[in-house]
């Protein structure tokens, strides 16, 4: 295997421009790291806080806006404080941190499966179902994002009730905006498609008699993937974003099980009256989880558009 | 404004008005900009008995007679009362009123007034004890009573008279205009003409409502200089507070607890407090969860919850600890119950009864009507999380709260009382007595708790004139209920208004928590 012409994976990724670059940005090699921190921090979360936030049984009252550690009055047993029920800060930003990435990276994944496939289609079959796909596009872009999510947020807890909602939370998020949000992918897909498509490797694979299904999935998407990827990493810090800005005004997760965007919300009216914690350190995190995303994926643009090698 | 002045001053020389009105006209109008947490749900007063509605009918309405800030009755539109007989009182009105319609004020208004108090759901039962009311003529009315009765000038404080022509005939749609529909759109939900000292003159649900001086007040002697007042619905606490400390309003109500100090610390602004008498307290509805029927099960849910923590916590201490309805000073104040926090005795009870499993239910509480009312619903369903209840947690504004608590919407719904009378058998009329919508008896009974014992016990009292003894009897009734968990009780919430230091809201204030704007002064 060894003296094989053809170099390995790893071998190939080590010679690789990506990994080149990547050596000589300290900024993405700052933001990975922390990044890697922070995926670690809510992937264990179970494991790593000190207490259950969710479980309602271990909250206590009389334990209520105890000030994080550094500051006098703090219990060591809350090294982040506590919020105004008594919540342990730290617990509830791990979990909280957790349930904003399994939305971020779960809406993302939703949108670019719809995305992909209808930017694909209507990139290469065109005609009317580029028209109707692309008129939808427009339609679902002319709402925002917060908008549908509300409207369907409320409908659901409506219809189903309160208690159906909170336990349906994050699988609803993540379908509210992942929906919200395809057109997104859609476009920039399609784009690549279009410039893709009269392509002399298209027009082969046409010849061969190929499926249009293959050609769209196996020859012409891999050429669309370096877009893909970075319209990802915007996307995912976006979602982000969404899901808190929704837990800020209450049709995001309940207060029940706080994720950042909630925490933020339920420590707000505390933010001038002493206990700034509990909102600060939560959007704290919030901001530097999403500015890691957006830095990362600026690296990926540069490295990943030949227009912008740098000198 | 300089020019408009001006223009007035000119006018008002031109025409050669007398020198007595010059300088009232000439300065320039007072508004005051003011949030509560909530605007009232409607322009009639009849519709529902809350604060809310009584604030703005102390604002575009005058009563019989209300209390002073030493707990006397001022003469309001009654000039004097006597008692004829024991269940006679005959009282003698204002002369010279006119309603914002510009109908004149006479007797037969207050009898429209009353008769349609006793056909509201929400007031029929404290107008119960009122037989009939009749005018001897213009300016003299006459109550009588079913029987002996010693509260009726502490109801006359709840008679705002209404305008009877202005409220009579059909509106457009054909409905009655005097018709009360609750959380319903009716003509006296929309249109109001009363004698108060202010009008109405927008009014846009939850956004705002402008008010603006009644011209022919009668109340001259009012040091009122309030020309026009701008109500803003602030839900958000901190903003709330924001408004205030940044100059965008004068005055607001009520103020967070955990604000308390920076408000004091302020120079510009003035806080008041008041040690309140408003009792807070979770209802456990038994027609809709079995095991609430169970008298261990309610015991437990009060073992369960701390009060202390929350009046201590959440509330910053602004709040006193409850066990029973009366507050300290009420004549049936039990001075024997205390909180009972225990959570193991809680475990003990739910076991013994059957539910050491716990079980669901559901819980509802308003957003923006009782101070930290969100807060206080969350930290009780966390508590109960100890003895293995799970509750679903609905906060909601009161506009739509007190619609959903009309149809009993949760197995635990919180509300807030405050005695209309002043006195303890006003709270086991609406909170703990036998619910029967023909006499309004246990309107707000959320619990459907009935035992027709206790029931038995307050209208004893209710008849008895020797106070010592009446105080036994109502100290029994809340031994009772504190010995059944009819409900469980929180605590008694103390007040807080804070206003611009120019604005002179101590005068006007009160624990009943009706702040007589009328009376307001703004300085210069």
């Amino acid at each position: 295997m060894s003296d094989t012409i053809v170099p390995g994976r790893w071998a190939r990724f080590r010679d690789s421009y990506l990994l080149y670059s990547f050596k000589r940005d300290l900024i993405a090699q700052v933001s990975l790291v922390i990044f890697a921190l922070l995926i670690f921090a809510a992937v264990f979360a179970p494991w790593l806080a000190p207490a259950n936030p969710y479980d309602l049984a271990q909250i206590d009252i009389l334990a209520s806006e105890l000030p994080p550690f550094w500051i006098d009055g703090a219990d060591p047993a809350y090294l982040m404080g506590t919020d105004a029920q008594g919540r342990d800060l730290l617990s509830t930003i791990l979990y909280g941190a957790r349930v904003s990435l399994i939305i971020g990276f779960g809406a993302v994944l939703m949108q670019a499966v719809i995305g992909v496939s209808f930017g694909l289609m209507a990139g290469y079959l065109g005609g009317r179902v580029d028209a109707f796909l692309m008129r939808l596009a427009d339609i679902q872009l002319s709402f925002s994002t917060l908008m549908v999510a509300i409207i369907v947020g409320a409908l659901v807890k409506a219809i189903f009730g309160g208690a159906t909602f909170s336990e349906y939370a994050v699988p609803l998020l993540v379908l509210i905006i992942g929906l919200a949000e395809w057109p997104q992918y859609a476009r920039t897909v399609r784009a690549s498609v279009l410039a893709e498509r009269s392509k002399e490797y298209v027009d082969a694979a046409r010849v061969m008699g190929l499926k249009s299904r293959r050609i769209m999935f196996r020859h012409i998407l891999p050429n669309t993937l370096s877009p893909i990827f970075v319209i990802s990493t915007v996307q995912v810090a976006n979602a982000i974003i969404s899901e808190a800005a929704l837990s800020f005004l209450g049709l995001g997760m309940p207060e029940t099980h706080p994720s950042l965007g909630s925490l933020i919300k339920s420590g707000f009216d505390y933010i001038q009256s002493g206990s700034w914690w509990i909102t600060l350190i939560p959007g704290a995190v919030l901001v530097i989880l999403v500015l890691v995303i957006n830095l990362l994926g600026d690296w990926l643009r540069d490295v990943l558009n030949p227009r912008l090698y740098k000198g | 404004m300089i020019f408009r002045k001006t223009l007035l001053a000119t006018l008002v020389g031109a025409t050669a008005v007398g020198a007595a009105l010059l300088p009232a006209t000439a300065s320039a109008e007072n508004t005051l900009r003011m949030a509560y947490d909530a605007d009232p749900v409607s322009l009639d007063i009849h519709e529902q008995l809350s604060g809310g509605i009584l604030q703005l009918s102390h604002m575009t309405f005058d009563p019989l007679v209300r209390w002073n800030q030493d707990f006397e009755f001022e003469p309001r539109l009654a000039t004097s009362w006597e008692q004829v007989d024991d269940t006679t009182m005959r009282m003698t009105l204002r002369e010279g009123v006119t309603f914002h319609s510009g109908n004149k004020f006479t007797a037969e208004d207050v009898v429209f007034t009353v008769e349609r108090l006793k056909e509201s759901p929400d007031f029929k039962a404290i107008f119960a004890p009122v037989e009939s009311v009749t005018a001897i003529d213009d300016t003299t009315i006459e109550f009588t009573t079913t029987k002996p009765y010693p509260l009726l000038l502490n109801l006359a404080t709840y008679i705002f008279p209404l305008d009877s022509e202005f409220y009579s005939g059909t509106d457009e749609d054909g409905d009655p205009k005097d018709e009360i529909v609750k959380n319903g759109n009716s003509y006296a939900s929309r249109h109001l003409s009363g004698t108060g000292p202010f009008e109405v003159t927008n009014r846009q649900q939850g956004v705002r409502i402008d008010f603006e001086r009644n011209d022919d007040y009668w109340d001259e002697s009012s040091p009122g200089n309030v020309d026009n007042i701008v109500l803003t619905p602030i839900g958000e606490n901190a903003t709330r507070v924001a408004a205030l400390l940044s100059g965008d309003v004068d005055f607001i109500a009520p103020v967070p607890p955990n604000d308390l100090d920076r408000i004091r610390n302020d120079e510009d602004v003035q806080l008041v407090t008041m040690s309140g008498t408003r009792i807070i307290l979770f209802h456990m509805d038994q027609n809709r969860v079995e095991a609430f029927e169970d008298p261990r099960v309610r015991q437990a849910f009060a073992y369960a919850i701390n009060q202390e923590g929350i009046a201590d916590r959440l509330m910053k201490g602004f709040a006193t600890s409850a066990a029973q309805l009366s507050p300290a000073g009420y004549a049936g104040h039990n001075d024997e119950l205390s909180p009972r926090y225990d959570v193991e005795k809680a475990k003990e009870l739910m076991a013994e009864a059957g539910y050491e499993e716990g079980f669901s239910i559901t819980m509802m509480a308003p957003n923006n009507r009782y101070v930290n009312d969100a807060k206080i619903a969350q930290a009780v369903a966390a508590m109960l999380a100890r003895i293995n209840v799970t509750v679903d947690l609905k906060t909601l504004p009161k506009a739509q709260y007190w619609g959903e608590f009309d149809e009993r919407a949760a197995d635990m719904m919180m509300i807030g009382w405050h005695s209309d009378t002043e006195d303890s058998a006003n709270f086991y009329q609406y909170l703990t007595e036998c619910p029967d919508a023909e006499t309004g008896a246990g309107q707000y009974n959320a619990s459907n708790y009935c035992n027709p014992e206790i029931d038995a016990l307050v209208a004893e009292a209710n008849v008895e004139v020797d106070l010592e003894k009446r105080a036994e009897m109502l100290k029994a009734v809340e031994q009772a209920l504190y010995d059944d968990a009819a409900f469980v009780p929180l605590h008694w919430q103390d007040l807080a208004w804070a206003s611009a230091e120019n604005v002179n809201i101590e005068p006007i204030l009160n624990v009943m928590n009706f702040p007589y704007l009328g009376d307001l002064v703004i300085e210069e």
